[in-house]
């Protein structure tokens, strides 16, 4: 029979399927099955934190059968993202490319792995939400993750979520929605790999305050300058924080960091990151109905 | 491009092509199987499993119910030859290569009793499976939901070629189908025992 459209769309998948899959690879660091991984640099390896429970000793197969040793080279747990370095001269050929134009809902999608020596698996889908930011099962803030509507088979962590031109929308995992599986985007999981690679782990800020988010009145948003609907009342300061530290007081309404609006908690949660960690940043808040900016050495959590 | 028209219509056509080479096949007092139509003169490939103790009734697209004679059967590939006497059917080609990993396939059969369904998914993995004898099987593993019914019921590909035969419960593993070369080899060996038992005299085996 000749080709149509339904013949050129089942070739396109199985190639995005061959041309991801030979950048996903089987990782072994754990006792009960293997999962997968992405090669994200010929030596580096990225895949999902909770399926390393080992630092050494790790085992990598690559698309082409070969087995290689690798070892821990950065974790965040609470993006549930490692990073692995092969130990191997020269590392592997294929390396994943990240996909340029961001998912979309109702894309059609694979999702990729290798959990067996045996080859690529792969599932069908389609973008089902786009959502976030989100707080994870491991308690910290995922600024936008991915749904799909695709099965994902046992050992599934830590591959690719590829769109049909084999690029790579995001990295799998079952680690962040209580064993449901989420995709988080490739971007952010490449950021946070290159920060893996750089320092070994991702810092997240801190500075000591509870707070509860309230509405702006007019009248203050006026004395503000800007347009915000919402800050965050701040109704307890740690003993010795960050916060207290630098002179945030009960009373305060936090409304900025670092110049950029807070409207509610997870958005304070999500700029709160290793940019600001370590340094005196200016905390704009609302004091007595005035605007003011007081500056916080940011701890590290 | 009128692409939904276009893709729409590519999708009707294949279901048209392959339907008529889909029959029910009725083994057991209770439940049925699906079957494929192997060649135009009355050859039907099921599962072994789907084929119980009585003569199996097939019955055709056209509703026409045939006493089947059963040709051969396997248990450690799970498939069954049945023929029936008809002639003009519409068989299915199976596959000249294996699939790849991502093509899109679709199952034909009767799940649930439900009759005529057709599922669609991608190929997601190509494995082996162990049979009772311990035997390894290839198989194609697909995210395309079958059910109880499927057996026995052609998985083709985008062309209509068939590239296995759904079968659930090899190796445990839900939605498994026997790769179609295993189909092929079963049948080509059943035909070639069948074409020398014809010039051997019965006594002499």
């Amino acid at each position: 029979m000749s080709s149509n459209v339904l013949v050129e769309l089942s070739d396109a998948l199985a190639d995005a399927a061959e041309k991801a899959g030979n950048a996903t690879v089987l990782v072994n660091a754990r006792r009960r099955m293997p999962a997968s991984g992405i090669v994200y640099a010929p030596d580096l390896i990225l895949t999902a934190d909770h399926i390393v429970e080992r630092e050494e000793g790790i085992k990598v197969i690559v698309a082409n059968g070969t087995e290689v040793s690798a070892r821990l080279a950065g974790r965040d747990p609470g993006s549930d993202l490692a990073v692995l370095k092969l130990e191997r001269p020269g590392g592997v050929e294929t390396v994943a490319e990240a996909t340029k134009s961001p998912a979309r809902l109702g894309q059609i999608a694979l999702v990729l792995g290798r959990p067996s020596p045996n080859g690529i698996e792969a599932s069908l889908g389609t973008v089902s939400a786009i959502g976030g930011p989100i707080q994870t099962g491991r308690g910290s803030m995922l600024e936008r993750y991915i749904r799909t509507d695709s099965i994902s088979y046992p050992g599934f962590s830590g591959g690719p979520l590829v769109a049909a031109d084999g690029t790579v929308l995001g990295v799998n995992t079952s680690g962040l929605a209580n064993g449901a599986a989420v995709t988080i985007p490739a971007d952010i999981a490449w950021r946070i790999a290159d920060t893996l690679v750089k320092h070994g782990r991702i810092q997240h800020g801190y500075l000591g305050i509870r707070s509860q988010t309230v509405e702006i009145p007019s009248a203050l948003q006026k004395a503000l300058q800007r347009e915000q609907g919402t800050g965050l009342l701040i109704v307890g300061v740690e003993n010795d924080s960050p916060a207290s530290k630098g002179g945030l007081i009960v009373g305060d309404i936090l409304v900025a960091v670092a110049g950029v609006p807070i409207l509610h908690h997870d958005e304070l949660f999500t700029r709160l990151d290793g940019d600001v960690v370590g340094k005196s940043t200016p905390i704009g808040v609302l004091r007595g109905g005035q605007p003011q900016t007081i500056n916080v050495v940011v701890g590290e959590r | 491009m009128n692409f939904n028209g276009t893709f729409t219509q590519v999708i009707d056509e294949l279901v048209q092509r392959v339907m008529p080479a889909l029959v029910i096949v009725r083994g057991h007092r209770f439940g049925a199987g699906a079957g494929i139509v192997w060649d135009a003169n009355g050859l039907i490939l099921t599962n072994n499993h789907v084929v119980g103790r009585r003569t199996p009734i097939v019955i055709l697209q056209n509703d026409h119910e045939y006493e089947s004679r059963l040709l051969a059967r396997d248990p450690d590939v799970d498939l069954a030859l049945l023929s029936i006497d008809a002639t003009d059917l519409t068989p299915l080609q199976p596959a000249p290569v294996p699939p790849r990993v991502g093509e899109m396939v679709f199952a034909f059969g009767h799940p649930w009793g439900q009759r005529n369904t057709v599922t669609r998914g991608i190929v997601s993995a190509l494995v082996s499976a162990q049979n009772r004898r311990g035997d390894t099987l290839p198989v194609v593993r697909s995210d395309a939901p079958l059910a109880p019914g499927n057996s026995g019921g052609p998985l083709v590909n985008a062309k209509g070629e068939v590239v296995g035969v759904n079968a659930m419960i090899i190796g445990g593993d839900q939605s498994v189908s026997i790769a179609a070369s295993v189909a092929k080899d079963f049948v080509t060996k059943v035909l070639a025992r069948k074409k020398s038992e014809e010039r051997t005299p019965v006594d002499m085996l």
